[in-house]
């Protein structure tokens, strides 16, 4: 088993402490791993990523190669961009949809999640609107994580406990928050695969998962399937634009009509 | 012992502990600062007899840490491979001198550039002072490295260099620990005569230098790291590859089973194991040479490509590429194989711009050089400003386009001296804290004697705030000082506050000194932003210190 995961941002967004709640659970599971990550002038506003390669052999390369990577986890959607060419065809993009502009040229918002929300295998949050449900905004960066828990190749109870461990000595409501932001973005996701596999197409999907106010805990069956059904009709794609651009968020229960 | 996850940094720290080091000296460049960090912090959280310091520059630092061998103790000294051109001078006399304590020099390359001014390999320094080096290829080997290189440095009387790279040094895994040594008890040599290099006594070192190669070699010849597996398995010669440090990371990954095809000898250990590589020659009908870095073996593998013996490929070659850094994919090409198709996504490249690093929000650097720019805009459109290396340097990219050269630590004043004494009438420049105490005073004593018409901006934020927010020598008050001990006027030594409330006196102040033929240091002091809880730590520490000296007595 070899898993290749990418974890981007930007400098200050909390990318490396993501990383390093990732290795302490995988060191946990019992299995091998290997994570560079970039240190000095990028750390100043500039694009982050770490590398966690994970594997039950040890690894032997620190670098993911070209088109290998099994998913980008990224806390901002044009950096989860940037490591597309490490992405396998069938890999998962897993990512916040806040944009972080702080470069003259970044690129128009519409055409920018345009080329995003073509993606395959997308979960895309709006991690910002999550984590204030959670408690607190600064956890922005736990809702992704929480989002690729699924995904990885070991337990998210692993990394709950990481979670806990870390944060313990700010207090218990930071952990809650933390436990509440993980297991929200882990609702939205499982959501999404969920919807994926019954064809709901990605971009339909990429536009109505970020406004969506996920609870702490994985969406009732029947809500799912309600869900599927709604966006498996013709009009999926204009009800996906319409609510995107609504901006208003939605819960789970209230499925549209 | 458990295994822990370790940068390779953290191992390199963790293996110099556990090797019994009295003490330990850096000065701070990306990607070697985590290694005194992180000796720092081990040390402190457990209580350790492991002292030294955050030394002013890289030279220091290696002559603190040739104080301690000279002592009987084991030290260790970090830097990027830049620092040791700062540290070359000690580095070269200690390899003749010889060590007595076990002395390691950990050198963090950056092939790739991504926070240096260039690449240079540091395996050719230990070449050139006839020093071992041992080159991990991971984590474990880090640690272990650290641990031999000190034995090999007492066994042999030699300093032994330690070369990372930064995919190894910002690159975590997991780590076994073994049982810690203890610290050796300080004690002087009883000749004390081949520490004075004297030219007599100089002759006698190194020849005793030149008598070690041996003893060098049949180590290296012996390390079970360089490593040769010959394929005897048909007569029909095979193609060989010979592999060093990191590289074989990605070779592994590259090559996966076909490695079987090929003979191969791994080198973790310098002086190159000559009978080896010679072994690995007469086997193979060509071969290719991997590492991470220059092409140092190669060049004298292939006698700089002249070699016709046998097919030499590599980076002189050109069949890798010469520059950056290697990656399992760089080595799939070079071996003629296909690479994965990643996911293919319409219009990706329209709507993904560069996220290059830029000067914090509200950065003291910002103000300082939207003041400077306003000014010389009035006075002198064509001025040049000397730039010097740190978070400052982010001002020469725009909109503040505030610099317009960075070369190495400290240059910034020198080359505005010589822009004056190349006949431009005044010159600018700007240095940090950091740098002006790592190798900013002389040059600006040159500038005090000849009362140049310079124009020094000392940024004084009080930190090193590029590599992480690491202690600077001097601040504040202690920066004026230093400044008028070089012979600096008092009254063309003025201390400005770089924010966009006290904006009309810095811009009025720089006019005055502008006007002013001769050299003047205006010091923009306000702390670093994002650094602040740091420079008040520091500062209590440093209180601490000044008030109870037998605390490093």
């Amino acid at each position: 088993m070899n898993y290749d995961l990418v974890v981007s941002g930007v400098g200050g967004q909390g990318v490396l402490t993501m990383a390093g709640v990732i290795d302490h659970a995988i060191h946990a599971a019992g299995l091998h791993l290997k994570q560079s990550e970039v240190h000095g002038m990028a750390q100043r506003g500039g694009a982050v990523s770490a590398f966690v390669r994970i594997s039950d052999q040890p690894v032997a390369s620190d670098l993911i190669a070209d088109g290998t990577a099994s998913m980008v986890l990224s806390v901002e959607p044009m950096e989860a961009l940037r490591y597309i060419p490490l992405l396998h065809p069938h890999g998962w993009i897993v990512t916040d949809i806040t944009p972080m502009v702080n470069v003259d040229n970044y690129p128009a918002l519409p055409a920018l999640y345009e080329v995003l929300f073509s993606a395959p295998r997308l979960v895309a949050l709006d991690a910002a609107l999550l984590a204030k449900k959670a408690g607190s905004i600064k956890v922005q960066n736990t809702v992704v994580l929480g989002a690729a828990a699924s995904h990885l190749p070991f337990p998210a109870a692993l990394i709950e406990q990481q979670l806990r461990n870390l944060f313990a000595r700010k207090g218990e409501r930071i952990v809650r928050a933390n436990l509440n932001a993980f297991r929200m973005g882990d609702a939205a996701s499982r959501f999404a695969a969920a919807l994926l596999a019954t064809g709901v197409a990605s971009p339909v999907l990429a536009r109505i998962l970020p406004r969506i106010a996920f609870e702490p805990h994985a969406v009732p069956e029947p809500l799912v399937t309600a869900w599927c059904q709604r966006l498996l009709r013709d009009d999926a794609d204009a009800l996906a634009r319409r609510l995107f651009a609504a901006d208003d968020a939605l819960t789970p229960d209230a499925v549209p009509s | 012992m458990s295994d822990i996850i370790l940068l390779g940094d953290e191992a390199v720290a963790r293996g110099a502990i556990d090797a019994g080091i009295s003490a330990a000296f850096a000065y701070p460049g990306t990607p070697s600062t985590e290694i005194y960090q992180a000796i720092e912090d081990h040390a402190r959280k457990h209580g350790l007899d492991v002292r030294g310091m955050w030394s002013t520059n890289e030279k220091v630092a290696l002559e603190e840490g040739v104080g301690v061998s000279y002592a009987g103790c084991r030290s260790v000294v970090s830097m990027k491979h830049v620092g040791l051109n700062v540290a070359a001078d000690p580095f070269m006399n200690v390899a003749v001198s010889g060590t007595h304590g076990g002395l390691v020099v950990v050198v963090a390359d950056d092939p790739g550039m991504h926070s240096s001014q260039n690449e240079q390999d540091s395996r050719y320094f230990a070449d050139f002072a006839m020093v071992p080096c041992l080159e991990p290829s991971d984590q474990q080997q880090c640690y272990d490295f650290t641990r031999e290189a000190f034995d090999l440095s007492e066994q042999l009387q030699v300093p032994v260099l330690l070369r990372l790279v930064t995919r190894l040094a910002h690159s975590r895994s997991s780590v076994k620990l073994a049982a810690p040594h203890a610290h050796n008890e300080a004690n002087f040599v009883k000749d004390p005569n081949r520490f004075i290099l004297l030219p007599g006594n100089a002759r006698r070192a190194y020849a005793s230098l030149v008598e070690k190669q041996k003893a060098l070699l049949a180590y290296s010849e012996a390390h079970p790291v360089n490593a040769l597996t010959l394929r005897t398995d048909d007569a029909k010669k095979r193609p060989g590859i010979l592999v060093s440090g990191l590289a074989w990371n990605y070779l592994q990954e590259a090559l996966g089973d076909a490695l079987q095809n090929y003979h191969i000898l791994r080198i973790g250990c310098y002086p190159l194991p000559v009978k080896k590589i010679r072994q690995l020659l007469d086997a193979s009908s060509e071969i290719h040479v991997v590492e991470e870095g220059y092409p140092f073996i190669e060049r004298y593998v292939s006698a700089l490509g002249l070699m016709t013996e046998r097919t030499i490929r590599g980076k002189l070659s050109g069949d890798l590429p010469r520059m950056g850094e290697l990656s399992q994919d760089a080595i799939k090409r070079c071996f003629g194989l296909p690479l994965n198709v990643s996911l293919q996504m319409a219009g990706l490249a329209d709507v993904l711009v560069g996220r290059p690093p830029s000067l914090c929000d509200k950065c003291p650097h910002t103000d300082s050089y939207l003041a400077i720019n306003e000014v010389i805009a009035e006075f002198n459109p064509n001025a040049r400003i000397m730039g010097d290396i740190g978070c400052y340097t982010l001002g020469a990219v725009g909109p503040l386009q505030g610099i317009h050269s960075c070369l190495c630590m400290g240059a910034s004043i020198g080359m505005a001296i010589g822009v004056v004494h190349a006949g431009m009438g005044q010159c600018l420049c700007v240095i940090g804290d950091g740098t002006f105490t790592h190798s900013g005073l002389a040059p600006l004593l040159d500038a005090a004697r000849d009362n140049s018409n310079i124009k020094v901006f000392i940024l004084d934020n009080s930190i090193i705030a590029m590599t992480g927010g690491q202690p600077t020598a001097a601040t504040d008050e202690d920066v004026v000082n230093l400044v008028a001990g070089l012979g600096v006027p008092r009254e063309h030594i003025r201390i400005v506050v770089p924010s966009p409330h006290k904006k009309q006196h810095t811009m009025d102040t720089i006019r005055e000194e502008l006007a002013y033929v001769g050299l003047s240091v205006i010091i923009a002091r306000r702390a670093c932003v994002t650094y602040a809880k740091e420079i008040k730590d520091i500062r209590e520490a440093r209180e601490l210190k000044r008030c109870t000296p037998e605390v490093n007595a």
